[in-house]
């Protein structure tokens, strides 16, 4: 696709140039404006000044703060600190460098050093953290920002209590709004592309993400970098702005002011955030009066606003949403069947000392329609959990298209080409349903996180593409009328429909579905049958299917497979299995299997 | 080697400080998976009150005596242990069926509400604190090491705490219950556990041994101030870490390590260096077994 669609090095950068025409523009206007207020001081216009470069400041911090807490779900409260780490090495990078600067060379290459500082800090923050559940990455960060600035205050080299001072002014308004409005440009370019929909994807439900192909470490790891970079800037700008650093300005209050701001604004908001952090930067001057109670007051209000609303004031929806149509859908072409797919060799999972499943044996051929019953607790939903990586076997081997899967996490899996939908609903509940098919087609997108923020043509083709291809689906699970609702909002039915659709998004030659009939009516289920067919036919997939309902899954399975406790106690065509007296007893318990021998023999061969 | 034993001295006793904080966190962790960050502000609020109660209202801190001292502890255990109650009742537990995040928000108000409004009706400077009728200078000697009484104190008050606490825990009907709480809520609702009165107990348990843990800190240190629950508040969680959380023992053991690596890392390499310890201890920890020493490993049940 790169080749055809990329053209030559100078095109694309030509391109890249034009997509951000519009932000070079503004900034001779920025410079203007600053030399408008520098030369006419009886404006009376400087303290409003300084506060407007606050704000900048603040947008800066609190956009990309948004990033980890709002888009990714994460919780980072120690902004602060990297603020402070990309500050002060900016900071003392501009202090010793030349006392000249006349084009700020040396000054912008200080603030690309403070923000690879303040990620590389990140990256050594976040990697160990990030990997486990989202509350150890606040203590972690919290520890991080007081550690950071402790360790300044006993370093003479950084100026000690006292901190650095002075530090020749580089930036000025149109240095921080410049930065300020680029920051927001490349939030909303990342939050609109494959990228930001992975964010997403990992804030809703990690496991489901994992399972449609995200690797979610990667991403969170990735969007905290990028953020830390972020405040690494703000910190830097700060820097050359003030004209001093101390480390009394990097408390735990700085990066909880900027919590308050994300999480006020609407977590996942860019304007949100950008809103909040102009309001609650202005607001302290208003209310000196009550300055005291300052942080008392935005305590009150973030439980406040976690009781009554918790999504923050903008929720996830930015203000531009609000003239955004609604689009019509589309038709959609066939697709072409392949060959490959799941083998299971004497696979065994104990949990403790329970055996879950024991020595069990699947093998998956092409356009199979494949069915795993049992009674309650049997091992099925393990055998999902198995195939898809969720937990490696104790003892077998697991090949997916001919691969072995061990050591592969659920998203190798998913890109191998085994899709899954989740028995209890697992959608990613506040993204639209559109969305929710988008994030699964990510794994099957090529442009990189640069590429999406520079608006490339790749990027650009792909996200068509990827367009067309959700909006295709939807059409064939029948809800092309839900495109932009809420996942959360769907009619239980459609919900599970919507998992389906999103399995198929990853591209899979193998369709795992988790009892799909659960809490549908007997209806919905011939429906259901007649949709699991066609499925298999329009896009050559293998399906295996575990369900209860006996009438589904002798209506639609080639083959059966029973589990009991884990143990495959019958493998066979439906008219086999329906006869088989061990399954008879597993389902009915042995008095019923003994006391009905005959009855059971006389149906197994006339039927 | 008399040098030696006279930080690990100091270390244990510090260490027991923090064993009686992480019970607090581990606790509700094991309860409701949610990290109370207000945890450290309860023990700042325990010393807070300590002082009002000895400085303010009484005159014990001029004419400290045992019974006073006695008398003060019971009121902030009190106090805290409302306080506590009321955090989960009004703050937790309306959010109980939403997403993590809400409440860890929630939390993260009720730290910086408790460190602020503290700060606002205590002022921002710290107090002398002098509740307890022995001077931290006080000591005695065994086998050339000196051992002040107040480290006597802190070792004794939370090892009889713990074992108290174990009682509870492994012996009591309520323990039992939060045992199963922390197994399965559902599951033990349906087997005729009142959840959420096991989840109040849970908190003001925790909240009662942070105010103990913040009278003898106080003792220890001889002052009070707002943001002070800050730093002990985040080395118990990293002992609570340590030791694996939501595990009982674990807590006590992690406090004890955290206490004596602190103590040896401040006289042997650096006291600039003593926070940054129990950062470095938590992120290796993270990065090695993040479930801790005696913790057990979980996957999320799909």
């Amino acid at each position: 696709m790169a080749g055809l669609l990329g053209g030559s090095a100078l095109q694309r950068t030509g391109r890249a140039v034009r997509s951000w025409l519009p932000f070079f523009a503004a900034i001779p206007i920025l410079a203007l404006i600053q030399e408008y207020i520098a030369l006419n001081p009886d404006l009376g216009l400087e303290y409003a000044f300084q506060n407007i470069n606050h704000i900048g400041i603040a947008i800066i911090l609190a956009v990309s703060l948004n990033l980890v807490n709002g888009l990714t779900g994460q919780f980072s409260i120690g902004h602060a600190g990297f603020m402070a780490v990309g500050g002060y090495v900016s900071s003392v990078l501009v202090m010793r460098g030349p006392q000249e600067d006349p084009y700020r060379i040396f000054f912008v290459l200080a603030v690309l050093a403070g923000a690879g500082a303040a990620a590389v800090a990140g990256y050594l923050v976040g990697k160990p953290s990030l990997r486990l559940r989202g509350d150890y990455l606040a203590i972690v960060t919290l520890g991080f920002g007081e550690i950071i600035r402790v360790s300044i205050e006993n370093t003479p080299f950084f100026g000690g209590a006292i901190g650095l001072s002075p530090i020749p002014h580089r930036a000025d308004f149109a240095w921080i709004w410049a930065v300020a409005i680029g920051t927001i440009i490349v939030a909303k370019r990342l939050r609109d592309s494959t990228h930001g929909r992975a964010f997403l994807s990992v804030r809703e439900d990690e496991v489901a993400a994992e399972a449609m192909g995200i690797d979610t470490t990667g991403y969170k790891v990735r969007a905290f970098v990028l953020s830390a970079a972020f405040a690494g800037v703000a910190g830097a700008l700060s820097g050359a702005f003030e004209g001093n650093l101390a480390p009394q300005s990097f408390t735990f209050v700085r990066s909880f002011e900027v919590v308050a701001m994300v999480v006020l604004g609407g977590m996942g908001s860019i304007t949100g955030s950008t809103i909040a952090a102009a309001v609650l930067t202005i607001l302290p001057e208003y209310l000196r009066a009550v300055a005291n109670l300052r942080m008392v007051i935005y305590s009150i209000a973030l439980i406040a606003l976690m009781l009554l609303r918790p999504r923050g004031l903008l929720g996830t929806r930015e203000v531009w949403d609000w003239w955004r149509k609604k689009r019509p859908a589309r038709a959609a072409p066939e697709r072409k069947v392949s060959e490959a797919l799941i083998d299971v060799q004497d696979a065994t999972i104990r949990f403790g000392g329970l055996t879950a499943v024991c020595d069990f044996n699947l093998e998956v051929r092409p356009r199979e329609l494949v069915a795993l019953i049992g009674p309650n607790g049997a091992g099925k939903t393990t055998v999902f959990n198995l195939l898809t990586g969720v937990y490696p076997p104790s003892e077998g081997t697991i090949k997916v298209m001919g691969r072995d899967t061990r050591g592969l996490a659920p998203h190798d899996i998913a890109h191998l080409g085994c899709a899954r939908t989740f028995q209890n609903i697992r959608l990613f509940r506040e993204l639209s349903a559109f969305d929710n098919v988008r994030v699964a087609c990510h794994h099957l997108t090529r442009e990189s996180i640069a590429a999406a923020v520079r608006h490339g043509s790749l990027a650009e083709q792909e996200e068509k593409w990827v367009a067309e291809r959700a909006e295709e689906l939807l059409q064939i699970m029948g809800l092309s009328h839900r495109r932009d609702e809420l996942a959360k909002n769907l009619p239980y039915g459609e919900q599970r429909r919507l998992e389906i659709a999103r399995a198929l998004a990853t591209g899979p030659q193998v369709l795992l579905l988790d009892e799909p009939a659960a809490g549908t009516n007997t209806k919905e289920k011939v429906e259901l049958m007649q949709l699991i067919r066609s499925i298999r036919d329009r896009f050559g997939v293998a399906i295996v299917l575990i369900e209860h309902d006996m009438k589904l899954v002798m209506g639609v399975s080639e083959r059966i497979l029973v589990l009991d406790h884990g143990v495959t106690i019958a493998k066979g065509l439906p008219r086999e299995i329906q006869s088989n007296p061990k399954v008879i007893e597993a389902y009915l318990g042995e008095k019923y299997a003994k006391e009905h021998a005959a009855q059971i023999a006389a149906s197994g061969s006339s039927s | 080697m008399v040098d030696l034993l006279q930080h690990l001295v100091h270390g244990v006793s510090l260490g027991a400080i923090y064993a009686l904080i992480a019970l607090g966190y581990t606790m509700v962790y094991g309860v409701l998976q949610l990290i109370n960050f207000a945890h450290g502000d309860v023990f700042m609020l325990g010393a807070m009150m300590g002082w009002y109660a000895s400085s303010r209202w009484t005159q014990e801190a001029a004419h400290p005596s045992w019974a006073g001292a006695v008398a003060v502890t019971l009121l902030c255990m009190a106090i805290c242990g409302t306080t506590g109650f009321l955090i989960e009742r009004f703050g937790y537990r309306p959010l109980r069926g939403s997403p993590k995040l809400n409440s860890l928000i929630t939390a993260i108000g009720f730290s910086f509400l408790l460190e602020y409004g503290g700060q606002f009706v205590f002022g921002p400077n710290p107090r002398a604190f002098g509740a307890l009728p022995v001077d931290p200078g006080d000591q005695f000697r065994v086998l050339g090491v000196s051992i002040s009484y107040i480290d006597l104190i802190c070792v004794g008050v939370s090892v009889g705490l713990m074992v108290l606490l174990n009682r509870i825990i492994y012996h009591s009907r309520i323990g039992t219950a939060m045992r199963a709480v922390s197994w399965n809520p559902p599951v033990a609702a349906l087997m005729g556990v009142n959840v959420d009165k096991v989840i109040s107990f849970t908190f003001v348990l925790g909240s009662v041994l942070a105010a103990v843990a913040g009278i003898l800190y106080a003792s220890a240190y001889r002052k009070v101030e707002p943001l002070m629950g800050l730093m002990p508040g985040l080395k118990a969680f990293v002992s609570a870490v340590l030791g694996g959380i939501g595990n009982v023992h674990g807590a006590m053991l992690g406090g004890l390590i955290l206490g004596l690596a602190e103590q040896l890392v401040s006289s042997y390499v650096s006291s600039q260096w003593k926070d940054a310890i129990a950062f470095a201890i938590l992120i290796l920890i993270l990065l090695v077994k993040p479930s801790g020493l005696l913790g057990k490993g979980s996957a999320e049940k799909v």
